[in-house]
């Protein structure tokens, strides 16, 4: 195949792995033969590069070469090639991660290289860009696998980066796989603007996401009607986010704002005086999860 | 030289979520700084700007004289140690601590030599070809600590590393850092929510509440003279007991207790105009005490109550009681046997005693 597109693009070439270097000023393809190919971007119109993307995968120079498993991933994903999909078939459940780090703040090469030695196996990694991807794990039976929590810090120790990961559900098939990632993209990107948490799981981000398509209008009058004259009162919701998060358990709570049990309780109690709210009820601190959601 | 100077800095997420709010502080080459305080008081937030993990929403930060707020993390020197003191599972523990280097591409006579420094400065050099699983909890935060070390970084940054031990372990490993801090000398801050521990490891500690700073100072001076009653009631356990009352002429009242305030203090009292009015009155369950010597020395300050619980803790035993329905614990001596249901006689020293403003919880001094 590169010889005829040499007759129409002269200045294309392979990359050679011996050189490790991937000229900027090239785009960079990836075809059937599992090649990487540059042609320079002066030689290409936009239509040309558009034809050339849909029959081969676009290689982002900044990016690990890609693994055998992740070219296989991202045709799935990627491609519209109806063959290569009926082909795919999943064994065993795996999950989405997606993953940002700092913009220009770490090498792709280095961040999955340190990546891969948290994994008995290799794990494809799929970027969306510089600083955003996709890791698809696999559910191991046999492993005690690292939280995400620990995969954070144990990287930012050593790559001195701010990660975040969202973690996606279990999946057992490869039913609508491609409505799937994009889902999870658009969902860890929504909920990371909503919160200063660093982990989260679909299941946990499903409030953000419900209070992040409400329309602004309606976030106001939902957070002044539930909170009222609390709404600007932010010690009083600070103690109520930690019996929230403390799954309403008074103890939990009281230790962990060094507040004593019977304060707390009296503080709640002047929440239901006023508000006619008793948080100590599911449903009603529910209510006020999303209103405090919506505030935000 | 490693010193750290953080001039006004504030950290905001949103509109409503201040985390830090004008945190001035220098931080002295070699020291050992402990920041406490409770969950979401700001200071692991602090330490992650400090570590450029966060930005500064305003302020600014110097290491070493530099400015560094727009520095990259990997570029100001630092090595961090975190609460999750996990590590790369299928790495032994040289490949542990080597691996930073190597993503750094140092080369790997160096990476040896700093590796084997670590290891013998932490006793790890039996366990280098051993892997995670088969190391102890107190072994795995040692290696941790060992990735830091082989940094040879100006300043270390730990966060709350210590809290996923048991509390066996913990202390421990308290003695250890200490250990090892004599040893490096390097500038090191260290967030911790635990008071013990900010207590015995500090050479400064700075305490801290809703993201402002509460009272920066050694261990013992914050303890002796905290400022205010949050710093109070947090560095101490178990916590200094609080008591509302009133100032009648030499008296500090509560219901129908009486109890002589000492001269010295009763004077700052009067001479800032608290006569007749309300007070909080501090003092530590050790200055409550039932000692017959004591008590005879102290009949202006006596009480009777009735004993609710009594812990014997060994050596000590703690009394949990109320006076005028304020709940309070005193730490006595166990020589004198005393049990839950029991009525006795016990006595504040209030010589060490603190009186507080109900409206703005500040120390009256």
């Amino acid at each position: 195949m590169i010889n005829q597109l040499r007759k129409i693009y002269p200045s294309i070439i392979r990359y050679e792995e011996k050189n490790n270097h991937l000229d900027h000023s090239y785009k960079w393809f990836i075809s059937h033969d599992d090649e990487i190919i540059g042609i320079r971007e002066d030689e290409l119109t936009v239509k040309e590069q558009s034809v050339l993307t849909a029959f081969m995968v676009p290689y982002n120079v900044n990016f690990p070469i890609p693994t055998v498993e992740e070219k296989k991933w991202s045709s799935i994903i990627h491609s519209r090639d109806l063959a290569a999909k009926s082909n795919f078939k999943i064994t065993i459940p795996f999950r989405f991660v997606y993953f940002s780090i700092k913009k220009n703040e770490i090498d792709p090469v280095v961040f999955k290289s340190a990546i891969q030695e948290l994994f008995s196996r290799n794990v494809p990694v799929l970027w969306v860009n510089g600083y955003e991807g996709i890791i698809i794990e696999e559910l191991s039976e046999f492993e005690e696998g690292t939280s995400y929590e620990q995969i954070i810090d144990i990287l930012m120790s050593d790559l001195y980066v701010k990660i975040k990961f969202f973690v996606g559900p279990y999946r057992k098939n490869e039913e609508r796989i491609m409505d799937h990632y994009h889902a999870v993209l658009t969902a860890a990107r929504e909920v990371f603007f909503n919160t200063n948490r660093v982990v989260i799981t679909y299941m946990d981000a499903i409030p953000y996401l419900l209070v992040h398509q409400t329309d602004d209008a309606f976030c106001s009058e939902m957070s002044d009607t539930v909170l009222q004259e609390y709404k600007n009162d932010e010690e009083t919701l600070k103690m109520i986010e930690v019996f929230l998060k403390s799954n309403l358990n008074l103890s939990e709570t009281s230790k962990i704002l060094h507040m004593h049990r019977n304060s707390l309780q009296y503080r709640l109690d002047r929440f239901f005086e006023n508000t006619g709210i008793d948080i100590r009820q599911f449903h009603q601190a529910m209510t006020v999860y999303l209103a405090l959601l919506a505030r935000k | 030289m490693a010193d750290l100077e953080l001039k006004n800095i504030k950290k905001m997420y949103n509109k409503n979520d201040v985390t830090v709010k004008d945190f001035s502080l220098e931080i002295r080459d070699k020291e050992f700084l402990v920041l406490v305080g409770p969950s979401g008081c700001g200071k692991s937030t602090t330490l992650r700007m400090i570590a450029g993990l966060e930005e500064i929403t305003s302020g600014d930060l110097f290491i070493g004289g530099k400015k560094v707020n727009d520095v990259p993390p990997k570029d100001r020197d630092i090595a961090m140690v975190f609460q999750n003191y996990a590590l790369y599972p299928h790495m032994n523990v040289y490949d542990n601590m080597a691996f930073g280097l190597k993503l750094r591409k140092l080369k790997k006579d160096e990476i040896k030599k700093r590796v084997d420094n670590a290891a013998k400065i932490l006793g790890l050099e039996d366990m280098l070809t051993r892997k995670p699983k088969a190391l102890s909890g107190g072994q795995r935060q040692r290696v941790a600590l060992g990735r830091a070390i082989v940094r040879d970084a100006e300043v270390f940054l730990m966060d709350e590393p210590l809290s996923n031990l048991d509390a066996k372990l913990r202390v421990q490993m308290r003695s250890e850092i200490q250990k090892l801090h004599k040893r490096l000398q390097t500038t090191t801050v260290y967030v911790t929510h635990d008071q013990t521990e900010a207590m015995t490891m500090a050479t400064r500690l700075v305490v801290m509440k809703d993201g402002i700073i509460q009272q920066v100072g050694a261990p013992k001076e914050v303890y002796d003279e905290p400022n205010n009653v949050f710093v109070g009631g947090f560095i101490g356990s178990p916590a200094m007991n609080f008591f509302n009352g009133k100032l009648d002429n030499e008296h500090f009242v509560m219901g129908d207790v009486r109890v002589h305030i000492p001269e010295g203090k009763l004077k700052v009292l009067r001479d800032q105009g608290y006569d007749g009015k309300e007070l909080i009155l501090g003092v530590r369950p050790e200055d409550i005490q039932d000692e017959p010597i004591f008590l005879e020395a102290s009949p202006e300050t006596k009480i009777t109550v009735s004993i609710e619980v009594a812990e014997l803790m060994g050596a000590e035993i703690m009394l949990y009681s109320n006076v005028d329905n304020q709940d309070f614990v005193a730490r006595v001596d166990s020589r004198f046997n005393v049990h839950a249901g029991e009525t006795v006689d016990l006595a504040f020293n209030l010589a060490n005693a603190h009186f507080f403003d109900t409206v703005t919880e500040l120390r009256i001094k």
